[in-house]
């Protein structure tokens, strides 16, 4: 069943295609005019996880999780489907990110040998995780909240609680300074050089199964 | 010997409660080989009644599909439905053909000849998008959809309304095919147009402010029931336990029994009109008592 609501969704988005060569083209073209190619793979990242959360506005203006419902499947598969979906969408992005840049890169600086563009690989897979994790985190915010109140209420709710976040970050931030805490920032660069990757996958990991587990509870309790 | 009929859709006692709206102790059988047709006007309770047996809404009472209790069997029994809902379907922006392969991964019986064939038949083109379908178009679709895995039952919310005559006979002819073809099968198909009952209905349910008003085999209901035209003076002899509803005009009183041949004997009434469907619900709805 889940093969059959992956069709739907991704036939639905197969209607981007235009939009998203055109994007590309652009992102490109922004990496060729900025030499900032490490911001090339996070911004494709995002916005394939993006498109990959349409598919709920579809689904909505078609009211067809009424339908779905009456179909043979039932509303764990309808949550784990959207997951998959998603988090397919940030891996894809995320790779089609990191190949694009490399390409580009490449690509000018044998097109261009007088002004080569210095690809630093390790930065730049640091880059991808870290945009591939920022869209996880607004995936794993903006999913329970599209099936709480809807694709247009979640998305204003996601904002809400997004600025929220900031705000928290900032306060923290503050904080810090103006208690004067002593942070050892050597510590903290020697712990992201070693661990960051991995802190950044298993957060992501993490947020999805909460998410998960929150989005289910939700759709479970919600009547069509 | 006895005939026991099988039935496919068993309700007791369903309820359901909104806010601002009831669904009140509803309880029916969809027998095998026949169409139920389930009347009542927009907001009796209809689409919540069948929402309630396609689980899609929770509701409490008993519900069985093919002697299964949904609730517990939700996904198993829904292989063998087959479902048009008024509002809701598949995006607009998928072809026939997207429908096509979305379905085979949907249910394991779909059968992709029969579902191209129907295509074929009523003109459907594979490849547009469906937001660009007529009405009618869209609504052929989500019946072809409905009955390409050779479900045991339909359940149709309101699967006519919004279609001109020629579409909404087209379309009732296929209901006919899908019950012949196999006597087993079922349909239960709500609507408000009741002239497409009386044609190829077997029982009507009509529901009326969440309660089940009755429940009645078609031919019985056509036969019994009549409508007397009489005066205000002639009305005020008629007994209240032998007319349902009365609906008073400024000059005629029409008075709706449903054993009109004891209406006739009792008050020696000459000429009782046989009423429509649309009629009885009418009286039921804004007739006096």
């Amino acid at each position: 069943m889940i093969k059959g609501l992956l069709k739907k969704d991704l036939y639905n988005i197969s209607s981007y295609k235009t939009s998203l060569v055109i994007i590309i083209l652009f992102c490109s073209i922004a990496i060729i005019g900025t030499e900032a190619i490490n911001f090339g793979s996070i911004i494709i990242c995002t916005i394939v996880g993006m498109i990959a959360l349409s598919t709920f506005n579809y689904d909505e203006i078609s009211k067809s999780n009424k339908y779905i419902l009456a179909l043979p499947t039932n509303k764990k598969e309808i949550v784990k489907e959207k997951f998959i979906l998603c988090i397919m969408s940030v891996v894809i992005g995320g790779i089609l990110g990191f190949i694009l840049t490399v390409v580009v890169a490449n690509l000018m600086n044998y097109l261009r040998p007088q002004n080569l563009i210095n690809i630093d690989y390790e930065t730049l897979i640091i880059s991808t995780i870290g945009g591939m994790w920022g869209i996880s985190l607004i995936q794993s915010i903006q999913i329970p909240s599209i099936f709480k109140w809807g694709a247009e209420k979640g998305r204003i709710q996601m904002f809400v609680i997004l600025f929220i976040l900031i705000g928290a970050f900032l306060g923290i931030g503050f904080l810090i300074t103006k208690l004067s805490i002593n942070i050892n920032i050597e510590m903290i660069d020697s712990l992201i050089n070693k661990f960051g990757v991995l802190f950044l996958v298993l957060t992501m990991v993490l947020m999805y199964y909460i998410s998960y587990k929150i989005s289910y509870k939700i759709f479970k309790n919600k009547e069509e | 010997m006895r005939l026991i009929m099988k039935n496919n859709i068993e309700l007791k006692n369903v309820c359901k409660k909104y806010s601002g709206f009831e669904l009140k102790n509803i309880s029916f059988n969809v027998p095998q080989g026949c169409i139920v047709g389930l009347i009542g006007e927009n907001g009796a309770g209809k689409t919540t009644t069948i929402k309630s047996i396609l689980n899609i809404t929770n509701s409490s009472g008993s519900i069985k599909i093919f002697g299964k209790d949904i609730k517990q069997n939700e996904t198993e029994v829904k292989k063998d439905i087959g479902v048009v809902l008024d509002d809701s379907f598949l995006s607009e922006y998928l072809t026939a053909r997207q429908v096509n392969s979305i379905m085979k991964d949907i249910y394991k019986t779909w059968n992709e000849g029969k579902y191209k064939s129907y295509l074929k038949k009523f003109n459907l083109p594979e490849n547009k998008l469906i937001k660009d379908f007529s009405s009618g178009m869209k609504m052929k679709l989500k019946i072809i959809t409905a009955i390409a895995h050779s479900p045991k039952l339909l359940i149709l919310d309101e699967p006519t309304s919004g279609l001109d005559p020629v579409v909404r006979n087209e379309i009732l002819d296929i209901f006919r095919k899908y019950i012949e073809e196999d006597e087993t099968r079922s349909i239960l198909l709500s609507t408000h147009i009741t002239t497409d009952l009386e044609h190829i209905s077997d029982y009507i349910i009509f529901i009326e402010d969440g309660k089940l008003v009755f429940n009645m085999q078609t031919e019985n209901l056509l036969e019994s029931f009549g409508i007397v035209k009489c005066s205000s003076n002639d009305f005020e002899k008629f007994d209240k336990k032998d007319y349902i509803k009365v609906k008073k005009g400024k000059y005629q009183y029409e008075v709706l029994t449903d054993n009109k041949e004891n209406i006739i004997k009792k008050y020696n009434i000459k000429t009782i009109d046989k009423p429509s469907i649309e009629d009885i619900m009418l009286f039921y709805i804004k007739g006096e008592k």
